[in-house]
């Protein structure tokens, strides 16, 4: 059973489909990578896909907040998507992930208020 | 979650986005990279939470009182925002513990 | 002194409920009595973030009062499980200390 058939066969069918309209109201590259999220997150989908969940509304919320603040994808994700994913589900290499964006977060501050004093 | 309920989460969002729109351009540039981090990090509270607004009144405070946001954050933005997560479960961890708890009872 | 950020981790919140327990206060009032004291680096954010795990856990009362500028300020006071917890932290700090003061001492 692949996790497509596994939530949309189950209860979790109502969640789910809030989820799509959700994703339909975003620009269509934040769409592309919305479904990109979603195959990534599918191997952690192991057992109910109810723990997939929240994770996915997180993902999703992130989106929505970037997409109405007019950041660039690449801004928001970065370049790697399936790393992306795997820091989202605490996988393996969670931990490089969360300093990668310790740094990225410094590093835009110093760069961003550097510009900006001129 | 209920139609209403996204509603009146989109309201609320708006209306808290408004007040960061209003802060100096130095807080909201930090503001918007510590929401982005924080949104990626996914403590479990934070869509509805008191975390952001509560963010943003201490922001307005060091406004009014006329300092540099860094003054009150510190240089390390980032360590500020763990500092400010760290008895949140995140989302990664409620899942990881999720799926071991399957196991277990799958094993068994 | 420079970087004691780690050492003082840990022990900033106790010192953090000593301020309080002396007179209702605020954050940046807490933030420049612990300068005054000698520890530098401490910024508001760090005040900030510990202010939000006592009112959490529910170790202060909080009451909003108007501020001279800006928007109103927080306040902070010990409540009776935030006393219990200061007098913890004083036993325990007792306790550390007069260990690490006894390991240097037999060195000597």
């Amino acid at each position: 059973m692949n996790f497509w058939e596994t939530i949309t066969g189950s209860d979790l069918t109502r969640e789910w489909k809030a989820f799509e309209a959700r994703a339909e109201a975003l620009p269509d590259d934040y769409q592309a990578a919305w479904g990109q999220i979603i195959a990534h997150l599918f191997p952690y989908g192991g057992f109910t896909g109810r723990n997939l969940m929240p994770i996915l509304d997180a993902a999703l919320g992130l989106l929505e907040v970037a997409a109405a603040d007019g950041q660039s994808l690449q801004e928001v994700l970065g370049d790697d998507i399936p790393g992306f994913c795997t820091a989202l589900a605490g996988g393996e290499g969670a931990r490089t992930y969360r300093d990668r964006w310790r740094e990225q977060l410094n590093r835009n501050v110093a760069k961003k208020l550097s510009r900006l004093g001129g | 979650m209920s139609i209403q309920d996204i509603i009146e989460g989109k309201k609320q969002w708006r209306a808290h986005m408004a007040r960061v729109k209003a802060l100096p351009q130095d807080y909201r540039i930090v503001y918007k990279e510590m929401q982005r981090y924080l949104f990626k990090v996914g403590p479990v509270d934070l869509p509805d939470g008191p975390l952001l607004p509560g963010i943003v009144d201490f922001f307005e405070e060091g406004v009014a009182a006329g300092k540099g946001v860094l003054e009150l954050t510190g240089n390390d933005v980032a360590a500020f925002c763990d500092d400010l997560v760290k008895d949140s479960p995140t989302f990664a961890e409620v899942y990881q513990q999720s799926i071991s708890g399957e196991r277990g009872t799958a094993e068994k | 002194m420079d970087d004691l950020t780690e050492m003082l981790k840990g022990t900033l919140e106790g010192c953090v409920l000593e301020i309080i327990g002396r007179e209702e206060t605020y954050g940046y009032a807490i933030t420049r009595q612990l300068n005054e004291l000698g520890f530098v680096d401490v910024v508001e954010g760090t005040v900030y973030t510990i202010l939000l795990r006592l009112e959490r856990n529910k170790l202060v009362q909080v009451a909003k009062r108007p501020s001279g500028v800006g928007p109103p300020r927080k306040f902070y006071a010990l409540n009776e499980a935030g006393c219990e917890e200061l007098a913890k932290f004083w036993a325990k700090w007792q306790y550390v200390s007069s260990r690490i003061n006894r390991l240097k001492e037999s060195g000597r």
